[in-house]
């Protein structure tokens, strides 16, 4: 039997099964119950210091709608400049081309040991598998990351990965590492991280990061984070890896700002997050510390797929998380059902766009579209309008519907498009469905229709048009 | 996969993508987003840092400042600390105040002269750093840390109290008006490390349950000068 531990642990196609799981899962829900209260609250009211936010979120849109007509462009610029700052670039096409490259990095170099600051693109590659295969030891540094990789879990949302854990949890997954019982108490266990992981950045080979920005113009990559670990990872070792989806550039340093002043507050309601590092190539000569060598790894694995298409405007996300803490849906089954790599309303998204639309057709179908996660974004991403086109490109695609369903929709298209044949239909439903259901809910419908009925009631024909009930009550001529 | 096939197969998708731009506003005004701090920036500046979880403390003049220093230094009594080289803490004469205590100084003159493997002992020794800021952000309550000699990034990192004293001159109203610094300095010359520091260390990653000093200092005290 499948468990909340294999989804928690395994990428999958099962969402409605893991959705169930969850949705049981009491300290899940209890869990994600403090999402839209603390986040989702926090970002409401840290955007109340702006004039008009509204104004820096269509600036964001601008500069990222703009930015990916011209990509091409903009990653030659960068290249460049970080070349000239004697930093060294990378492209790879799709996720074991990045590993490799950066296992052999590593290798040339006799690298033992990494430490990783948290990022969901060595996720989406699959990176610490294979440096593992290669024996080299990475070491998460971000606590909720360093939480997970103990536990040989996936991150369960995009700024919060252990946030589906309680501390008696964490406590459990940690204390074998300790040797000893650790205390179920948030404090003490993040002592205990620091501790364990101060002899990790002391003594790793390199640092390995993903990167929230980077700007072309100037070949300065970008990194926003809470704790720390970031900055370590970045000062200690002898070498700095980054690992940059290619739909991250910036072109100016002008546009950075626009986006520090929405990202944290999009994410955790922050004006701006503890530590902000803008990184320009590997330390100058008369440091005394910081990386000898920097290498940004740029990376295309689909995107620019996505880039070509009608859902090209999903490049825009930034990875804030807000859809995530706005969304209905993921605030009641977490982000490990959703299967893949990217949760909530964007991965919703993103992975049937990554990993294709047939093996995930039932992501496009978990939302209500009501609009939260539009709201909630920070570059005002039309995620609901992307679902409905993805709901539409299946339909066309994979003959999801049962011949019924799709002969119904058919016959309701015929029948809204003449008249006559509309009001035949509608005097005939009133006549038989509406006259046999006079509580006005049809508990059961039939055969491959039934799917509607299975956890709700479909509201039957009125016994009467209304046209028939408007010219009774003589209100005159025809609407 | 090769360079030029990579910047190929995008610039391809770039162009076709053309077709699905999306309707933006063209009409923000200059301006839009910007803050700034309002009023005293030294006053805003402490006040944002105390919403970070930051301990400030604003004084009249240098001799204030160093008083407040001392204190600091009374009450976590370190033996080591891992200082920077900068004026401004050359004017508070910090040399004497932490022999005066016998508190062992790791500096970048002192750590140039060791190997490697002993400058990173001594750095990771550290009981407290102590550093000036090459500016301050009041809207934000942040420090801008730019690495050069003597100005270590690990100072204000790797030791688990990190104090900052900063003067009126460095305050800035928001951070907008960093990048405008940035710009006028020319973007060439952009350092190999800038870090904005706004708050101790910090993670909410069990519970929502805010913790300090995951990683960094959990306490951040900064001095500003008026």
């Amino acid at each position: 039997m499948t468990t909340d531990s294999d989804y928690a642990k395994h990428e999958h196609h099962e969402f409605l099964a893991a959705s169930r799981l969850a949705m049981a899962n009491a300290s899940l829900q209890s869990s994600l119950s403090l999402l839209g209260t603390s986040l989702g609250q926090r970002n409401r009211e840290a955007f109340e210091a702006f004039a008009d936010s509204s104004l820096m979120r269509d600036k964001a849109r601008a500069i990222k709608d703009a930015t990916l007509a011209d990509l091409d462009k903009h990653l030659e610029t960068l290249e460049a400049n970080v070349l000239k700052r004697g930093g060294q670039v990378h492209f790879a096409a799709d996720g074991d081309d990045a590993c490799e490259i950066i296992v052999g990095i590593l290798r040339d170099r006799g690298a033992k040991r990494v430490v990783k600051s948290k990022s969901m693109t060595s996720e989406e590659v699959h990176l610490n598998p294979a440096l593992e295969a290669a024996g080299i030891e990475p070491i998460e540094t971000d606590f909720g990351e360093y939480i997970i990789q103990v536990a040989g879990q996936r991150p369960s949302h995009l700024v919060a990965p252990a946030m589906h854990l309680r501390a008696s949890d964490v406590s459990k997954i940690l204390s074998p590492v300790a040797g000893r019982q650790l205390p179920e108490d948030a404090t003490q266990l993040a002592a205990f991280a620091r501790e364990r992981l101060r002899s990790g950045f002391a003594t790793a080979d390199a640092g390995i990061t993903g990167a929230n920005f980077a700007i072309a113009e100037t070949g300065t990559i970008v990194l926003v984070e809470n704790e720390g670990n970031i900055r370590l990872s970045t000062a200690m070792p002898r070498i700095h890896i980054a690992l940059l989806g290619i739909e991250k550039v910036i072109p100016r340093l002008d546009d950075l700002p626009v986006f520090l002043k929405i990202l944290p507050r999009a994410a955790t309601g922050q004006k701006l997050s503890i530590y902000t590092s803008m990184i320009t190539g590997a330390r100058r000569a008369e440091e005394l510390d910081g990386p000898e060598e920097f290498h940004l790894v740029l990376l295309d694995n689909g995107r620019t797929r996505i880039l070509g298409g009608p859902l090209r405007e999903s490049l825009f996300c930034i990875r804030c998380g807000a859809c995530l803490n706005a969304c209905p849906i993921y605030r009641n089954i977490g982000g490990h059902a959703y299967g893949g790599v990217y949760s909530g309303p964007i991965g919703a998204v993103l992975t049937p766009l990554y990993d294709g639309l047939a093996a995930n057709r039932h992501l496009p179908h978990a939302s209500s579209l009501c609009g939260a996660c539009q709201a909630a974004c920070p570059v005002k991403i039309a995620i609901p309008e992307m679902l409905i086109q993805l709901r539409e490109q299946l339909h066309h695609e994979s003959g999801e519907l049962g011949w019924i369903e799709s002969l119904a929709y058919r016959l309701w298209a015929r029948a809204m498009r003449s008249p006559r044949l509309y009001r035949l239909a509608t005097w005939l439903a009133t006549r038989t469905a509406g006259r046999l259901w006079s509580s006005g809910w049809m508990s059961r419908l039939p055969g491959g229709l039934n799917g509607w009925t299975a956890s709700r009631d479909f509201p039957a024909p009125a016994p009467t048009r209304f046209r028939d009930w408007w010219d009774s009550e003589q209100n005159g001529g025809p609407l | 996969m090769n360079r030029e096939e990579f910047l190929t197969r995008v610039r391809t998708a770039a162009a076709a993508g053309r077709a699905y731009r999306v309707d933006v506003n063209a009409d923000i005004p200059d301006g839009a987003g910007y803050v700034g701090g309002g009023g005293d920036l030294a006053v805003c500046l402490a006040h944002e840092i105390a919403a970070v979880g930051g301990q400030a403390t604003v004084v009249d003049d240098l001799a204030a400042a160093r008083t407040a220093l001392g204190a600091l230094l009374e009450l976590y009594r370190p033996r080591s600390a891992f200082c920077w080289q900068h004026p401004l803490l050359d004017r508070l004469q910090l040399d004497e105040l932490l022999a005066e205590r016998k508190i062992a100084q790791s500096n970048s003159q002192s750590l140039a002269a060791l190997s490697y493997d002993a400058r990173r002992k001594s750095m990771l020794a550290a009981d407290i750093g102590i550093t000036s800021a090459s500016f301050a952000i009041a809207e934000t309550g942040s420090l801008v840390m730019i690495a050069q000699r003597g100005q270590e990034r690990l100072a204000s990192l790797l030791p688990p109290v990190h104090v900052a004293i900063v003067e009126r001159a460095q305050i800035l109203p928001d951070l907008f008006d960093l990048f405008a610094e940035l710009r006028r300095a020319g973007y060439d010359n952009l350092p190999s490390n800038l870090a904005m520091i706004t708050g101790p260390s910090k993670t909410g990653d069990i519970e929502m349950t805010l913790t300090t000093g995951v990683h960094g200092p959990g306490k951040w005290h900064v001095i500003v000068v008026r």
